[in-house]
């Protein structure tokens, strides 16, 4: 069972998911396990490797769609509709629920391009001149317009690996989600460019929900404010990133996080 | 004694000093434990075998040009040699009789002058074949006997050893390179023999091609050398048509494989497909000449072209389109399938469609190795010949409707060289221009397409 802090207020919950398991073919890798992801907060996936985070996090916007042996059950809600039920478009879903890789794949195209991409599919923009807009705006916001204003025509590739992961974090943000989900952003990237994405990641949180996947307790601590510690296809404790790192209630937790294993 | 006897004799020699070499370097570890070597024995035994094998061969291969020179000679020389005629083929008759009685490969002589000097071979062949075979004996113990006595603990046998494969190797992948070098170099031998008679500009801009090979070869009439029927025959069967069959349906055949198909499905369908591609071109020849042709012919006919013939571009096109599926589709294939999944994750996510990733990610990512699959299999299908032959005819027409009879470049080639011409005749010789520019053409287009192949392997290293 997932110990769950006491002290924590009512959130504006944008994501419900309840009793979600994930099987991968016959193996459970997630196990009945729910969570409310806060519209106004980052929240923080932790735990050891292997326990199912990028599991999880990807039934959000139901990436798990994509791996053929990979078989969901349990609701998820986005804001009160059942993500899963066949009300739901996963086009839609994904609009609405963008997502960052650990590893920076910006598509072999112009850096123009690669933001352009999800607006055009989604039919957001019709003239040149709202696509210029809505790239020079998903760059500022991603702070990287500086770096590129003058070479949008540049393929995305030829950047720096943490201008890239910047893109990639751009091109989620062109389609206008409500929720963000990032799975180890920062893994491939030196402490300068984690620092960037980081602090990136303050600026963007408050205006779309966020979801990081982290290995680095510091970069939990300094970017999340709820934290869900996960072991064996469990949440163990979810609370306050601030509680969960110094007062956590769990063995495991404790145990994780003073880094005795994992 | 002929030269598999003495490669024999090389063998065997290079196995003892194999054994030796290696009793040898064994031998220093027995005697002394502390003793290291820096080479394991049998790289020892390498080394030994190695120098008695290589000096040994040459000298076969040197031997084996040599002697049947210094046997001549000698004949020559004796006094039986003078009832000789001096010069022309009687004289080169009754030697090579006489040689042939004496080495055992003919019974009796016909012509009774040769009898005369079956001795004299006899004796001569003899002699050099024991001078050979102490030679090579000498050498093979001459260069084993120096190898030998190089094997010491410290000595560096292994990197000698490893040196002398490589050299080997080199020499192996040489043989393609030089061939290669040949080939092209006879081509423009001849080549240039037939624009000594015909002008290359009569060749590459005349639009009539009627070579007459029975005509006078010292005046002949350039203006029915003009090979454009020839070369718009050939873009127009195997870069126009077969590519309007091969590209869509290879194209959608890798994307459906990739993208679509589960993977037991692939299992089977890749294979199937990659059989296609080794089936023997005359094969598709009848299938083009029996079945294609006439269902094309009748159904021209059907929608009112009544002099359509049954010899047509068209068939020869389609069946060869469809010869060069295999090779579109698993270029494609492949270049698709090295596209990382990173990517067409990254789009779906972004909430893009499968068929929009394809058409907007996959394609424009795989789009240079598509390319230059593309350009081998319109170089594959360039230098196809039998489908044309059996189903698009082997008259030249300078037409650009499809069921009308053509011919190609190679089709002309086998027609000039197996007619009646003589061999210096100017209508013979137009196959070897002929296939200089086929080679130069072909070789165009796999060099781009190995460059593009080359670029796109180092975006996603
Ligand atoms: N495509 C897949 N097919 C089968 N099993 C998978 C697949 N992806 C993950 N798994 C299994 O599911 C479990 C959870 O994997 P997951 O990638 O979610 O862990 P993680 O917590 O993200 O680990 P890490 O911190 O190393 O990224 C692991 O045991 C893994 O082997
Ligand atoms: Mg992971």
């Amino acid at each position: 069972m997932t110990v769950i802090h006491d002290n924590l207020e009512e959130t504006n919950a944008k994501m419900r998911a309840r009793d979600v398991s994930v099987y991968y073919g016959d193996k459970k890798a997630i196990d009945e396990v729910s969570i409310d992801i806060s519209a106004d907060y980052v929240t923080a996936f932790i735990g050891p490797s292997g326990c199912g985070k990028s599991t999880y996090l990807r039934c959000f916007n139901r990436m798990n769609d994509t791996i053929p042996v990979a078989r969901v059950t349990g609701t998820i809600e986005l804001e009160d509709e059942d993500i899963y039920g066949s009300g739901m478009d996963v086009v839609q879903l994904r609009a609405r629920v963008g997502m960052v890789f650990q590893k920076p794949n910006p598509f072999p195209k112009s850096i123009y391009d690669n933001i352009a991409y999800g607006p055009k599919i989604h039919g957001l923009v019709e003239k040149k001149a709202d696509t210029d807009e809505v790239v020079e705006k998903s760059l500022v916001r991603a702070g990287l317009w500086d770096e590129v204003k003058d070479r949008l025509d540049e393929s995305g590739t030829a950047l720096s690996g943490g201008q890239q992961q910047r893109l990639c974090i751009a091109r989620a943000i062109a389609v206008d989600p409500e929720v963000i989900l990032m799975d180890e952003p920062c893994s491939a990237l030196d402490p300068i460019a984690t620092a960037k994405i980081e602090e990136l990641i303050n600026d963007l949180s408050g205006r779309y929900a966020i979801v990081i996947v982290t290995h680095s307790m510091q970069q939990a601590a300094r970017v999340s404010q709820r934290t869900a510690f996960f072991h064996l296809g469990k949440i163990v404790e979810y609370g306050r990133t601030s509680d969960i790192f110094t007062n956590p209630i769990e063995e495991r937790t404790k145990d994780y996080i003073t880094g005795r294993y994992g | 004694m002929s030269p598999i006897t003495l490669i024999l004799i090389a063998i065997g020699l290079g196995l003892a000093g194999w054994l030796a070499g290696r009793a040898k370097a064994w031998s220093f570890q027995k005697s002394d434990p502390s003793i290291r070597l820096v080479a394991r024995p049998n790289y020892h035994a390498w080394y030994v075998a190695v120098w008695i094998v290589i000096p040994v061969l040459a000298f076969i291969v040197l031997w084996s040009i040599v002697a049947p020179q210094l046997v001549m000679q000698s004949v020559l020389a004796s006094p039986a040699a003078n009832v000789l005629p001096d010069f022309g083929f009687e004289r080169q008759s009754i030697l090579s009789e006489a040689r042939a009685v004496a080495s055992g490969n003919a019974q009796a002589v016909f012509n009774p002058d040769a009898q005369g000097l079956v001795k004299p071979f006899y004796g001569a062949i003899s002699r050099y074949n024991i001078i050979g075979l102490v030679v090579t004996i000498i050498i093979g113990f001459g260069g084993g006997a120096f190898a030998f006595l190089r094997v010491k603990p410290d000595f560096r046998a292994r990197t000698r050893v490893e040196r002398t494969v490589m050299i080997v190797l080199l020499l192996a992948s040489l043989v393609a390179i030089l061939t290669t070098f040949g080939i092209f170099a006879s081509l423009v031998f001849e080549t240039v023999r037939f624009f000594g008679m015909i002008s290359p500009l009569d060749f590459l801009f005349g639009t009539y091609w009627s070579p007459d090979p029975m005509s006078s070869a010292a005046n002949p009439d350039s203006t029915r050398y003009g090979a454009i029927p020839l070369f718009w025959g050939t873009i127009f069967i195997g870069a126009i048509i077969a590519m309007i069959v091969a590209i869509p349906l290879g194209l959608m055949s890798a994307v459906y494989l990739t993208q679509y198909a589960n993977p037991r499905l692939r299992a089977w369908v890749k294979p199937a497909l990659e059989i296609l591609a080794g089936v023997p071109t005359v094969v598709y020849g009848y299938f083009a000449a029996l079945t294609v042709a006439p269902v094309i012919r009748d159904a021209a006919v059907a929608v009112g072209i009544s002099n359509a013939s049954t010899e047509s571009a068209l068939a020869a096109g389609v069946v060869m389109g469809v010869m060069i599926i295999p090779f579109v589709s698993s270029m494609a294939d492949d270049s698709i399938a090295a596209v990382p999944s990173a990517m067409r994750d990254g789009s779906l996510a972004m909430g893009a469609t499968q068929s929009e990733t394809i058409k907007r990610v996959l394609f424009p990512a795989a789009l240079p190795g598509i390319v230059a699959g593309v350009m081998l299999a319109v170089s594959r299908a360039i230098g196809e010949t039998m489908i044309v032959v059996m189903a698009a005819s082997t008259a030249a027409n300078l037409s650009a409707n499809p069921l009308d009879r053509m011919t190609t470049v190679t089709v002309q080639i086998v027609k000039m060289l197996t007619g009646e011409g003589s061999f210096d005749h100017p209508a013979t010789l137009s196959a070897f221009a002929l296939g200089f520019v086929l080679f130069m053409v072909t070789l165009v287009l796999n060099f781009i397409a190995l460059r593009v192949v080359k670029r796109f392997r180092e975006a996603y290293d």
